[in-house]
């Protein structure tokens, strides 16, 4: 997420303050396909398009999801009449809202969390930046660290 | 005639239930194979119904809804052809015959068709062979309410 003009202000009389980065504030995002629900709240939510609805559905989603989820269920009932492993992506009909797997794009994200803070099944992570990683330059207590955006 | 094989049908209450109970009134033979499951709507089914089924042992599945744009809730049928055809891809992908799920649409006064479309399943299913599927595990459990898949998820996250 690009700062704001008070933001660069600030920085600006940091001695030998600059940012590692610009546009992001860094968090490394991961994500865990087999807990997602398919509700699409990351992709509504992205602020840069990097996460976005898919028009497939990946088969393997439903045979890795947790039992007792609905995906799982789901998945449990396929895995009893599966004659070979799943072909690939199938694509998926118009009103079927949830069964899609969620497309992203790591050239696009910015690592803002928005995406982890808004998932409801607790499939994406942001990870803050690593410590050596992070800008060097900004004293401690005036260093808004990129820690604080990622919670 | 047999009756190893068996079909399960969602019907819609508005029409092909209603068809259906015509249909019996009337005393028109139905294959003994089929085994009616009354919906409020075609809408109300999900995938997940159609795939328990088939993986509990129905050798083939059915939905009987509305005509087109005759739903009574508006659209239901349509999310139910979309549901169809949705199952018959993961079917075909796991290389089960995508042709053991199908929808028919009907209205509440043709008894016939819904008899010709419980009949056309049956011919289906004859022709195929009997469906292979492995024990059940622990992949038996019917979905939990929502609130306990919840708590599931997060506990693993």
């Amino acid at each position: 997420m690009p700062l704001t003009h008070r933001g660069r202000e600030i920085l600006s009389r940091v001695p030998g303050g600059t940012l590692q980065s610009t546009v992001g504030v860094g968090c490394e995002i991961v994500r865990h396909e087999e807990l997602c629900v398919g509700c699409g709240k990351c992709a509504s939510n992205c602020p840069s398009g990097a996460s976005g609805r898919g028009d497939f559905f990946d088969v393997n989603q439903l045979l890795e999801a947790p039992a007792d989820s609905r995906r799982g269920a789901l998945g449990g009932a396929l895995r009893r009449l599966m004659q070979h492993a799943p072909d690939g992506p199938i694509e998926v009909p118009e009103r079927v809202t949830v069964y899609r797997t969620i497309i992203y794009d790591d050239e696009k994200c910015l690592g803002c969390g928005t995406c982890a803070r808004g998932c409801p099944a607790e499939a994406i992570e942001a990870r803050p930046p690593q410590a050596d990683a992070a800008p060097t330059g900004l004293a401690s207590e005036g260093a808004t660290a990129p820690e604080g955006g990622c919670a | 005639m047999t009756a190893d094989r068996k079909i399960v049908a969602f019907c819609c209450r508005e029409c092909a239930y209603a068809a259906a109970d015509a249909s019996a009134n009337a005393r028109t033979p139905l294959p003994p194979t089929v085994r009616l499951v009354l919906m409020p709507c075609t809408g109300r089914v999900s995938p997940l119904h159609l795939l328990s089924a088939l993986a509990e042992g129905a050798d083939g599945v059915m939905v009987a809804g509305c005509l087109l744009g005759q739903c009574h809730y508006r659209e239901g049928n349509f999310m139910a052809v979309d549901r169809v055809a949705f199952v018959q891809r993961l079917l075909k992908s796991v290389g089960v015959e995508p042709e053991r799920c199908q929808m028919f649409t009907m209205s509440a006064g043709e008894p016939p068709k819904f008899v010709a479309a419980v009949r056309e399943m049956d011919r289906v299913i004859v022709g195929l062979p009997p469906l292979p599927r492995s024990e059940a595990g622990e992949s038996r459990e019917v979905a939990p309410v929502a609130d306990a898949t919840l708590a599931a998820v997060r506990g693993a996250a």
